[in-house]
């Protein structure tokens, strides 16, 4: 009887001594399964799913008869829903039937989407390559309001291997497509001659689709549609880019620009009109990195050119609008928006009508808030700043957008959705 | 009888003895294998507590950093270099992307500049700027974003790629 308890527990023992040590020695298992972020993080939304807030960008415009589209990317694919009554309810979400492709879309670099008046719907985004820090813009176009897609093309005419992204896009008066992005091939070039080589270049591309009967087949050879042009060369390589039609209908680039010893000041130029770059920052952020905070830039009926952008230099640290009437080349004493001291960044701003909207986040360490501040004649004066909306889980960067004299803003806070409201 | 009992009780510690060697060896895969996925833990206020008191007195680095960062791969090279001088180097790198989509990115990454044998944090998801706030309130996000901290636990932050020459008077240097 002692016996068979004797055996009993040494059995015992040893079976919870084995119990004891396997597990522990597959343990590390548990902390490498793929993280399970989506579920749970975000209030159970089920990320397979095609769901606005799962997204990590929205890009949001009004079509010309007043349609307000959205688009995201999911799964390598892009997904649009429309409304017909300025954000108050949309459609379901809809794929553009397109083959699936990788999509740049966090932060600074983001699909765009723009239309013309007849129909014309039109598609930009980046897709990474095989490398890291390469990709192609690529383009899509509908001229039937969104009902098909034409297959994608790739804009950058370089067939290189190297970065181009933070694309642009924007659709004139007259229908012509407008694209431009930061581009390596200069620097790729530059590289392989061993000689220093400093940031990126602004590259552009125009085409119009309503001419000569271009159809985007890639079979037929019509890439050279889209002939590519070098803006300017030596810009910061990571900070969106901002892009405005002037009143006689030239396209104005504002960008952050490398000087001397890597000082990173916004610079502006419009094309046809002038060979140098104006610098419009004096801020003297010296910084050999990524900033992550690009400008905005909207032209008003009288061609005054309204900026804003973010620095943290010796002589300037924060948000700054200021305005010109001589497209860059002079511009007001710099207006600090927003409060330095509780994160106050990514700001974005819209002109119509002589009223001057600008949006920008703040963190308070628990959550993001929204700010607005408004100019009612054209940027002299503003009224004081306030809250309109707050994230508790993160958020996108916000934009604005016009439609028939009225703004709206576009906010896509993470695990909560899209946040659209006029201003 | 007792013969019997013996028998029984040698083959038991024999059979145990084989389990714990097959254990150990698949603990010693693992860690092999562990080695190769790294070690990396979400960023919060008790790991960088943590990470304060294990280094307290000394100096040490901490390294902010992106996939979509060019510079930072700069940055990451320089520790790599610095690493062949040092064994166990007191640093710290903190990746800040944190969504699913980089995550083989930056395991990539961290391979490739052989930086597996480091302490490696990244930022949870929707919680970056939380994250970022938590560290400095003062920083907007820029990078690489180092910080030297001091032997009285000081914050010393700085953007933009570093020297090596600071790296190495920082982390080589007989104080550290």
């Amino acid at each position: 009887m002692i016996l068979v308890k004797k055996n009993a527990l040494l059995s015992y023992v040893a079976v919870c001594m084995v119990l004891a040590v396997i597990p522990e020695a597959f343990s590390g298992h548990h902390q490498h399964q793929p993280k399970a972020k989506t579920v749970g993080e975000i209030n159970q939304i089920d990320c397979q799913q095609v769901d606005i807030r799962c997204a990590k960008t929205v890009t949001s415009a009004f079509s010309p008869k007043g349609d307000l589209w959205r688009l995201w990317s999911q799964q390598q694919a892009l997904y649009y829903q429309r409304s017909t009554d300025n954000g108050a309810n949309f459609t379901a979400a809809k794929r553009i039937a397109i083959p699936d492709e990788k999509i740049s879309a966090r932060n600074e670099n983001r699909p765009k989407i723009a239309f013309d008046k007849a129909q014309g719907v039109y598609l930009s985004w980046a897709m990474p390559r095989e490398r890291k820090y390469t990709a192609d813009i690529r383009f899509s176009y509908s001229k039937d309001d969104g009902k098909t897609f034409s297959l994608p093309v790739t804009i950058n005419d370089d067939d290189l291997l190297t970065g181009h992204s933070f694309n642009e896009m924007l659709v004139d008066e007259q229908g012509n497509v407008n694209i431009v992005w930061l581009d390596g091939r200069l620097k790729l070039a530059k590289q392989s001659k061993k000689s220093a080589a400093q940031g990126s270049a602004i590259f552009m591309a125009t085409a119009n689709m309503k001419k000569g009967g271009l159809t985007l087949n890639p079979e037929d050879n019509n890439q050279e549609t889209f002939v590519n042009k070098e803006v300017v060369n030596g810009t910061c390589v990571c900070c969106r880019l901002a892009i405005d039609v002037n009143s006689k209908g030239n396209l104005a680039i504002l960008w952050r620009h490398i000087y001397g010893d890597n000082i990173r000041e916004f610079a502006i130029t419009t094309v046809n009109e002038q060979q140098q770059a104006y610098q419009v920052s004096y801020d003297h952020w010296q910084i050999n990195g990524c900033p992550h905070q690009g400008g905005a830039l909207s032209i008003d009926d009288t061609n005054r050119y309204h900026l804003v952008w973010f620095n943290q230099g010796d002589k300037g640290k924060g948000i700054f609008y200021a305005h010109s009437d001589d497209a860059g080349k002079t511009l007001t004493t710099p207006l600090n928006i927003g409060e330095q001291a509780a994160q106050a960044a990514h700001a974005h701003m819209s002109e119509y009508n002589g009223i001057v909207d600008i949006v920008w986040t703040q963190f308070t360490g628990t959550e993001h808030q929204l700010w607005h501040q408004r100019s009612s004649d054209n940027g002299q004066t503003f009224t004081p700043a306030i809250v309109i909306a707050t994230a508790k889980k993160g958020a996108d960067r916000p934009f604005i957008l016009t439609h028939k004299n009225k703004s709206y803003v576009s906010w896509l806070r993470f695990g909560q959705g899209h946040w659209l409201s006029q201003l | 009888m007792n013969k019997a009992i013996i028998k029984k009780v040698v083959a038991l510690y024999l059979g145990l003895a084989i389990m714990m060697l097959f254990s150990n060896k698949v603990r010693a895969e693992q860690e092999t294998s562990d080695k190769k996925i790294i070690h990396q833990q979400v960023f919060n206020q008790q790991v960088f507590e943590q990470l304060k008191q294990k280094y307290q007195g000394s100096r040490w680095l901490m390294l902010l950093w992106s996939v979509d960062c060019p510079p930072c791969m700069k940055e990451l090279a320089l520790v790599k270099k610095l690493q062949q001088q040092k064994q166990d180097l007191a640093v710290v790198i903190v990746n800040v992307d944190s969504d699913e989509e980089s995550e083989q990115q930056r395991q990539a990454i961290i391979k490739h500049f052989e930086l597996t044998q480091l302490t490696h944090l990244y930022f949870r998801d929707g919680f970056e700027d939380h994250s970022r706030y938590l560290i400095d309130p003062q920083w907007y996000g820029e990078l690489p974003r180092s910080y030297f901290i001091d032997e009285a636990g000081t914050f010393h932050g700085k953007s933009g790629l570093v020297t090596k020459a600071l790296l190495d008077k920082w982390l080589l240097s007989s104080r550290a």
